[in-house]
C-alpha cells in the first residue's frame, strides 16, 4: 500500500480552501500532513515493544477581514471538515485586526516542488520493507550476548512523511521523505557499583546507506570509555565540543536570529544586522537546497522558496530569518522563515576531526557530552552542565563529570579556535567538532 | 469531570460489544493483556502580543490506541479514526507482539473478560464549570487586555509582554481485557506571561505561568493579580544580579519551585520502568536507607485540580498516592502495569500517556517531599556561604550515573547566614543519590509551584512538584 498523500486527501485540502473563502475569509493556507512509522524495540537482544502508527492531520491557517488565526484536525474526512473550517472562520473574526497578516508574496513561492520527490529524498525501497524484516534488523544490530552490559535498550524505525502545502493564491507545494533510524542506549557497570551510560545511532534517507552495524558497539565503548572519572581543576579551558552535542552552542546563535526573537527585543544579536559580531572563523550557510540530503527542503512551512545563502559570514551577521509577517511588522524585507540546513564551514583548514582539533588546542577538555543547563535568549549568556574528558598534549587523560561551563554567546564564538569537518550526514543540521578558548568551567 | 456512560460510546462512536470484541481481536494471537485507549481532545488558544489578542485557534485530536502486553513486551498501534475496520486493522497490528514473542515467562491462559458494570472510581479531583468545547474564546479576550494594561501599569520598563491563555479538555474511555471500563473529562487551563523588562542597555525577561486542571473558572481576578506580581517579582534585583565565582557550596533550595530538583534528579530514577530495566541508580537499593531520617518523598496523583492529579492513571488504575521514600528508606518505585507485574506488586497510577498515540509508561504525578520541622530562616542562618536558590529554570539528570544539572533562573548569594547579592543564570550540578544523602535540614514550609510543570520522558505529560526549604551540602555551583 503506497502511504503517500493520494489524490483524494489532496482534493481534501484544496476543499477546505474553497470552503474558507465561501464562509468569508479573505485568503487561506492549508497544510496536508501523512506519516506513517513502523518502531521494534528491544531490550536486552530480545523483542520488547512493537509499533505501527499512521498519522494524518490538516492545519489551516486563515485571513478573515485582516485577522488571523490558526486550527487543525486530524478528524478528515468531508462533512467534518466543512464544519470545522466554518467554526474556525467565526473564531478567527474575534481577534484583533493585524495587518501584517497576509499570504506571501506569489513571486516568492516556490514552484519547483509541486510532485514532492523533487530532491530525491523518497526511498521506493521503504515500500518493500516488511514486519519480519524490521524485526530482523533490531534483533541482529543487538551485541547484549556477545558483551552482557547491564542494559541494551534499542529502537529501530522506519517513517514516511509526506506534506502538502496549498493556499487560495494557488501555491502548490509537496515534499515526501522516508528515513530509517537506529539507536541504542548503552548502561554499563565498572564493577564498583558505578553505572554509565551512552547513547549512538544512526540514521539515513536511503535504506542502502543505513547501517545499524557498529552502533551497540559504539555505544558500549562510549560508555566503558567513562569508567574512572576524576575531578578537574576549575579555571579557563580550551574546550573541544564533539560535533554530535556540538549543536547546544550553535542553535541558541541561529534562534537569536530569528524574526519573532528580533520583534520581541528578546534576541542577544538585535540591531547587530551587518556587524561583525562573531570570529572571523565563523561562517555558516543555509546548505537547504542538495538533492539527496537529509534535512534538505525547497520551501518552508509558508511554501516560500528556501535559497542556499550564507547567514553568519566571516563572523559578520548577513541575515534575519524573516517571514511575511515579521517583514512587514518590523519594516524588514523578507527573507526565509527559519535556517533550514545549518552548514559550518571548517576553520582554519578543512578536514579537521575532533583528535585532530585536540591536537590544535594542545590541552583542554573535551566536552562529549551536556547534561542540562539554559541560556538566557535576551542576553546571551549561557551555563551548561557536561561530561567529557581532560586531554593534554592532544591526548585524552581522564574522564570528567559533573562540570559546568558558563559564558556568553557572543564572546564564546569571538574565542572560536576551531571548526572541524566531521558532521555527519545523519544530521539535519551540519555541526562539525568545535572549539573554543578561554572558557570558564567549573567543577 | 465524568459524564455518563452513554455520552462517552457515543462520542467514539462505539458499544460494549465492540470494545470486547477489539480486545478480543488483539489477543487473537496470544499475549496476556489487551487495552483500548479513546481519546478526544479539543486545544483552545489565545495570544496577545504587542498588546493585542490578534492571534489564537483550536486543534482538534481524536482516535484510539490499541496495545496489547505479552510478559513486558508490547505491541502498539492506533488509529485516528474510530470506524471498526481500522480499529480491528490496529488490534491485529498490536496483536503482532505475541505472535513474534513467543510465550511469555508468567503466561497464564488469558481471555477477554465482558464488562460487567463494574463503578468508575468514586472520586472526581477536577469538576468542570465552565468548559472550554462550550465556551466562547471572545468572552476571554478582554482578560488578557486587562492583564497587558496591569503589567504595563506597574512597571513602565516592560518594552514586550506576551500573554496566552490555553484550554484542553479531553475526553477518555477505557477498556480492557479484564473487562474494566473506565471515562472521564479532564480539563486543564494554562495562563503564561512572559515580558521583556528593559532597563538602559540592559534586557531581562521575566515568566510566570499557572495551570490547573480545570475549565475556563480558573481565570478569575485573584489570578490576574498574582499573574501581574509574580511576573513583575524581584525585576530590580534581576539587573543587578551578577554570576558568583563558581565552586562547591552549600545549597538552600527556597520551598515551591526548587522541587524540578526533587522532580528530575530523583523522580526519574525511581520510575519502575528504569529500574527494571538496571537503568536506574536505585535499582538495587529497594528497602535501604538512601538519605536521612525524617525523609519523605511522595508522589501524588490526588490533590484536587492540581496539574498532575488523576482520576485514574492511562491504564484504568486509581489515582493515588505513593510514598517513594519513607523515614529516609526508599520504599517503592512508580509502577504502570507491566512493572508492577514484573516487581509482584499493586500498580501505583503512574501508567500515563502524553495522547492516544503513545503507550502509556511510568511517569510522575505531582512529585513532593513531605515538611520537616526546621525552619526556613533558620536554615539560611546556617550557612556561612553558599547559595540560596529561589527559582530553577530547568534540569536535566542522567538516569543511569545520577549526575544532574540545573539552571538558576534567580537566587541569592548566602554570606554568614544572611541573604546577599542576587545571583542569575548559574547551573548548580551534582550527583541524585549522593545530594539525597547530603540533606541536612528540612523545613516545615512545604509548597507545591503551581505552574505548568511538563515532563519530558519521551512524551509531554503535565505534572506539578514542590519542596519545603531544605539545605543540601556540597554542590557545585558553575560561575565566572
Amino acid at each position: 500500500m503506497d502511504n503517500r498523500i493520494d489524490s483524494q486527501e489532496k482534493a481534501l485540502a484544496l476543499k477546505c480552501l474553497e470552503f474558507a473563502k465561501a464562509e468569508g475569509a479573505s485568503a487561506a493556507r492549508v497544510t496536508l500532513n501523512k506519516s506513517v512509522m513502523d518502531l521494534v524495540g528491544t531490550l536486552n537482544g530480545e523483542i520488547d515493544k512493537v509499533s505501527h502508527c499512521l498519522d494524518r492531520s490538516i492545519s489551516l491557517s486563515l485571513f478573515v477581514s485582516g485577522r488571523y488565526g490558526t486550527y487543525s484536525t486530524n478528524n478528515i474526512c468531508e462533512d467534518s471538515l466543512k464544519g470545522f473550517v466554518a467554526k474556525a472562520v467565526k473564531t478567527t473574526s474575534i481577534f484583533a485586526e493585524d495587518s501584517c497578516r497576509r499570504l506571501p508574496d506569489p513571486s516568492r513561492k516556490a514552484k519547483d516542488a509541486g510532485k514532492g520527490d523533487e530532491l530525491g529524498l523518497y526511498d521506493a525501497e521503504y515500500e518493500a520493507v516488511t514486519p519480519e524484516s524490521r524485526i530482523n534488523r533490531a534483533l541482529k544490530a543487538s551485541i547484549y550476548n556477545e558483551l552482557k552490559p547491564v542494559s541494551e535498550e534499542a529502537e529501530y524505525s522506519d517513517c514516511l512523511y509526506d506534506t502538502l502545502v496549498v493556499d487560495t493564491d494557488g501555491l502548490e507545494c509537496r515534499h515526501t521523505e522516508t528515513s530509517f533510524e537506529y539507536g541504542v542506549e548503552m548502561t554499563v557497570s565498572d564493577g564498583n557499583g558505578n553505572k554509565f551510560s551512552s547513547f549512538w545511532w544512526d540514521a539515513s534517507t536511503f535504506l542502502k546507506d543505513f547501517n545499524l552495524k557498529g552502533c551497540a558497539r559504539k555505544a558500549y565503548d562510549d560508555a566503558v570509555a567513562q569508567f574512572g572519572p576524576k575531578p578537574a581543576e576549575s579555571g579557563k579551558y580550551n574546550a573541544v565540543i564533539l560535533s554530535k552535542v556540538a549543536s547546544k552552542v550553535v542553535s541558541p546563535v541561529l534562534n537569536a536570529l530569528g524574526g519573532y526573537a528580533i520583534q520581541q527585543n528578546n534576541s542577544f544579536l538585535l540591531g547587530r544586522l551587518g556587524e561583525k559580531v562573531f570570529s572571523e572563523g565563523l561562517t555558516i550557510v543555509d546548505e537547504c537546497r542538495s538533492a539527496g540530503f537529509t534535512g534538505s527542503r525547497l520551501f518552508d512551512s509558508e511554501g516560500v522558496a528556501t535559497k542556499v545563502h550564507s547567514v553568519i559570514e566571516k563572523g559578520t551577521v548577513k541575515e534575519y530569518f524573516i517571514n511575511t509577517y515579521m517583514s512587514r511588522k518590523l519594516g524588514m524585507e523578507p527573507t526565509v522563515e527559519d535556517i533550514t540546513r545549518a552548514r559550518i564551514l571548517p576553520f582554519p583548514k578543512p578536514g579537521m576531526d575532533h583528535v585532530d582539533i585536540m591536537g590544535l588546542c594542545g590541552d583542554g577538555i573535551l566536552i562529549t557530552d551536556f547534561n542540562g543547563g539554559n541560556s538566557n535568549t535576551a542576553t546571551g549568556d549561557f551555563s551548561y552542565g557536561f561530561s567529557g574528558f581532560l586531554f593534554k598534549d592532544g591526548k585524552i587523560v581522564h574522564p570528567v563529570r559533573e562540570m559546568v561551563m558558563t559564558g556568553n554567546f557572543i564572546s564564546l564564538w569571538n574565542n572560536l579556535i576551531a571548526a572541524g569537518e566531521d558532521a555527519r550526514p545523519c544530521f539535519s543540521k551540519l555541526i562539525p567538532t568545535l572549539a573554543f578558548s578561554n572558557v570558564d568551567i567549573s567543577a | 469531570m465524568i459524564k455518563s456512560k452513554e455520552y462517552y460510546l457515543n462520542t467514539f462512536k462505539v458499544d460494549e460489544d465492540l470494545l470486547y470484541s477489539l480486545c478480543a481481536e488483539a489477543l487473537h494471537d496470544g499475549g496476556d493483556f489487551s487495552d483500548l485507549y479513546f481519546e478526544n481532545t479539543g486545544y483552545y488558544n489565545l495570544m496577545l502580543k504587542d498588546s493585542e489578542v490578534s492571534v489564537g485557534g483550536f486543534h482538534i485530536d481524536y482516535g484510539v490506541g490499541i496495545r496489547v502486553l505479552s510478559g513486558e513486551k508490547t505491541g502498539y498501534a492506533y488509529c485516528e479514526t474510530t470506524e471498526r475496520i481500522a480499529m480491528t486493522g490496529a488490534a491485529k497490528a498490536a496483536a503482532a507482539i505475541a505472535a513474534n514473542a513467543g510465550p511469555s515467562d508468567n503466561c497464564s491462559p488469558r481471555y477477554t473478560r465482558r464488562y460487567v458494570g463494574r463503578p468508575n472510581p468514586a472520586a472526581d479531583r477536577y469538576p468542570i464549570v465552565n468548559d472550554w468545547s462550550n465556551a466562547d474564546l471572545a468572552a476571554y479576550v478582554p482578560y488578557l487586555e486587562e492583564l497587558d494594561r496591569k503589567v504595563r501599569a506597574k512597571d513602565p520598563r516592560v518594552t514586550n509582554l506576551i500573554a496566552g491563555i490555553s484550554g484542553r479538555v479531553s475526553d477518555i474511555l477505557m477498556f480492557n481485557s479484564l473487562g474494566e471500563l473506565k471515562y472521564e473529562t479532564r480539563p486543564t487551563t494554562n495562563l503564561t506571561l512572559s515580558a521583556i523588562v528593559r532597563q538602559g542597555d540592559r534586557i531581562e525577561r521575566q515568566n510566570a505561568s499557572r495551570s490547573f486542571m480545570m475549565g475556563a473558572e480558573m481565570l478569575t481576578p485573584e489570578l490576574m493579580d498574582e499573574m501581574v506580581a509574580k511576573v513583575l517579582d524581584r525585576v530590580d534585583e534581576r539587573f543587578e544580579a551578577k554570576r558568583p565565582k563558581g565552586g562547591e557550596m552549600n545549597v538552600v533550595m527556597g520551598a515551591g519551585a526548587s522541587g524540578i530538583l526533587l522532580h528530575e534528579a530523583m523522580g526519574h530514577a525511581f520510575e519502575a520502568d528504569f529500574n527494571r530495566k538496571g537503568q536506574s541508580i536505585f535499582s538495587d537499593k529497594m528497602g535501604q536507607r538512601i538519605c536521612s531520617k525524617g525523609i519523605n518523598i511522595v508522589d501524588d496523583g490526588t490533590i484536587p485540580f492540581n496539574r498532575g492529579s488523576i482520576n485514574f492513571d492511562d491504564e484504568g488504575v486509581p489515582g493515588q498516592k505513593t510514598y517513594m521514600v519513607e523515614d529516609g528508606v526508599l520504599t517503592s518505585y512508580l509502577h504502570d502495569r507491566i512493572s508492577a507485574s514484573y516487581y509482584g506488586v499493586t500498580p501505583t497510577g503512574n501508567g500515563r500517556r502524553e495522547s492516544f498515540r503513545y503507550m502509556p509508561i511510568p511517569r510522575m504525578r505531582a512529585t513532593y517531599m513531605d515538611s520537616g520541622t526546621a525552619k526556613a530562616d533558620d536554615i539560611i542562618a546556617s550557612v556561612k556561604k553558599g547559595i540560596y536558590v529561589d527559582e530553577f529554570g530547568n534540569g536535566e539528570v542522567q538516569i543511569g550515573e545520577g549526575d544532574f544539572t540545573f539552571y538558576v533562573r534567580s537566587g541569592y548569594m548566602i554570606e554568614n547566614g544572611r541573604l546577599a547579592a542576587p545571583v542569575k543564570d548559574i547551573n548548580i550540578i551534582g550527583n541524585g543519590p549522593q545530594a539525597l544523602a547530603d540533606i541536612e535540614m528540612v523545613a516545615d514550609d512545604l509548597k507545591i509551584d503551581n505552574g505548568t510543570w511538563t515532563c519530558g520522558k519521551e512524551q509531554s505529560i503535565q505534572v506539578t512538584c514542590g519542596i519545603p526549604t531544605v539545605l543540601i551540602k556540597n554542590l557545585i555551583v558553575g560561575g565566572e
